[in-house]
């Protein structure tokens, strides 16, 4: 990764969010007001639903959803990073991966703005803070490697077959109530749990939780679960991509 | 002018870009898939048949230094394939190019313009993918504005530009580096109205006479025969006549004739 390419980087993540909100007055500020909104409707349905099994419903709620909310912006709009972009993919002489890149890159600043409003939240609901919330920008990182491994994957799936779209807009439907967003996990029969728990946005999850929420160490399991996930999807993306390169210039 | 550049000495210098015998064969679904579901359908019955499309076949030439070589052939005949695969988008079926891929600047126009974006934003982006550092579109900010004649109106949205308004702005964006060894233009004469189409011309040949080494795609016989030293035609990926301009011109519009009398 050179100076070029850093500063291509640079140029795509600032147009996708100048593009994002170019119509709307409030511009990145929804950015902040979007989980924020997202929180007070959830809370409002299952608030009183959860009283007894969670406290901070929340808090709760809004930890799991940045990040999944990262995800799958991170994910849906690398998808079509390369078909968006396929008049500037034959003139660049840089890897043509700095376009999933850049759109992978352009969700984590907006996740970093929504870390705004759960700053706030955390204030507002008194989380007092440990040592063990220093923890979370690690989670965040393996998150995002998680996320760009994915992304690379479905870039150049999305090039070939137009489809995938639709059904990994399917898929994710699944993945968000497998990912125990807004419930608590112990509400479901044991088996359930035990799916649950390997899939790796649960882990990701679980584990901001118990450094945020609940001020513990998440397990050596849980560590080691979402290094193993984020460390191995993003080398099967880096290969996918890099193997299928010259097909994809014949196919745009 | 022209006569100078064909010296025969030159010829045995190091060629800057050397076409060796490219071929680039396509896998054409005979019935086009694009669909996952299509997709598995046709697997499932074993006819997912292809047939090859031979877009370019054994293509050869050199170009030197300073030389200005035209390559020339009807609408998809597989002139942009070969820029493709010159300037390093595409690795060809067979055969191999060497070039100095860091030096060559691949001039086509309108291409990465984001509509969205104003246009300050847009040469800043566009600079970024042609290689260009920030510091260096900054220096060049002015220049680049003023040689689009576009005062003004650089914090307005690109949408609300005029074609010719968008084709000025990509050449001047596209220009502004000072000595691209190679420069290849696809099509890209004739931008603008009649006074840019002059100016862009002069700032062309300016390049040309900066000693940069220039391929010129087009299928006008006009643009080849007023600037090139050289031309190439390639007609359904086959290397038809390599030579001098007026000549390789000549039999082209002859076999457009024949063609066309014949259609």
């Amino acid at each position: 990764m050179d100076r070029q390419s850093l500063f291509v980087i640079q140029e795509l993540v600032s147009r996708e969010i100048r593009r994002k909100y170019s119509r709307s007055k409030l511009g990145i500020i929804w950015s902040v007001l979007n989980p924020l909104l997202s929180m007070a409707v959830l809370s409002l349905i299952f608030s009183s639903m959860f009283r007894k099994s969670i406290e901070n419903y929340p808090v709760y709620y809004l930890t799991g959803f940045l990040i999944w909310n990262f995800f799958t912006t991170a994910t849906n709009t690398a998808m079509t990073s390369l078909a968006d972009n396929q008049m500037l993919i034959l003139q660049v002489k840089l890897p043509r991966s700095v376009f999933p890149l850049a759109r992978v890159c352009t969700a984590f600043v907006n996740y970093l703005y929504s870390l705004a409003a759960y700053l706030c939240i955390l204030l507002l609901f008194r989380i007092p803070f440990t040592w063990y919330m220093l923890l979370y920008p690690a989670i965040a990182a393996m998150v995002f490697f998680f996320a760009l491994g994915l992304g690379c994957i479905l870039s150049v799936l999305y090039v070939f077959f137009g489809d995938v779209r639709h059904l990994y807009s399917v898929l994710l439907t699944l993945w968000m109530y497998l990912s125990a967003l807004f419930y608590p996990l112990e509400l479901l029969p044991e088996g359930m749990q035990a799916l649950i728990r390997q899939n790796p946005i649960y882990s990701f999850i679980a584990a901001a939780r118990d450094c945020i929420l609940y001020g513990r160490m998440p397990g050596a399991d849980v560590w080691a679960r979402m290094a193993l996930w984020s460390l191995g999807v993003f080398l099967a993306g880096a290969w996918i991509f890099r193997g299928s390169q010259n097909r994809i210039v014949q196919k745009l | 002018m022209r006569e100078e550049r064909v010296r025969k000495g030159k010829k045995r210098e190091r060629p800057v870009i050397s076409v060796r015998n490219v071929s680039m064969f396509f896998r054409v679904p005979v019935e086009n898939t694009s669909s996952l579901k299509e997709f598995v359908i046709s697997m499932a019955a074993g006819r997912n048949r292809y047939r090859t499309l031979r877009a370019l076949n054994g293509i050869r030439f050199d170009v030197y230094k300073g030389e200005i070589v035209g390559i020339i052939g009807t609408n998809g005949s597989g002139k942009s394939t070969l820029l493709k695969i010159i300037s390093g988008a595409m690795t060809p079926t067979r055969g191999r190019v060497v070039a100095d891929r860091k030096s060559i600047q691949l001039l086509t126009l309108g291409t990465g313009f984001d509509k969205e974006l104003t246009a300050r934003e847009n040469v800043y982006l566009n600079g970024a993918i042609l290689g260009y550092s920030r510091e260096f579109i900054r220096r060049k900010y002015d220049s680049i504005v003023e040689f689009a004649e576009l005062q003004g109106f650089m914090e307005q949205k690109v949408k609300n530009f005029s074609s010719g308004m968008v084709s000025r702005l990509g050449f001047a964006v596209a220009t502004a580096r000072d000595t691209p060894g190679i420069l290849i233009l696809d099509e890209v004469l004739s931008v603008g109205d009649m006074f840019f189409k002059e100016k862009s011309g002069k700032k062309i040949q300016e390049m040309i006479h900066s000693g940069a080494t220039v391929l010129i795609v087009s299928h006008s016989t006009d643009t080849i025969l007023r600037n090139c030293t050289r031309a190439v035609w390639i007609e359904k990926g086959i290397q038809k006549m390599t030579g001098d301009p007026e000549e390789v011109c000549r039999a082209y519009i002859e076999y457009g004739k024949k063609r066309g009398g014949a259609g």
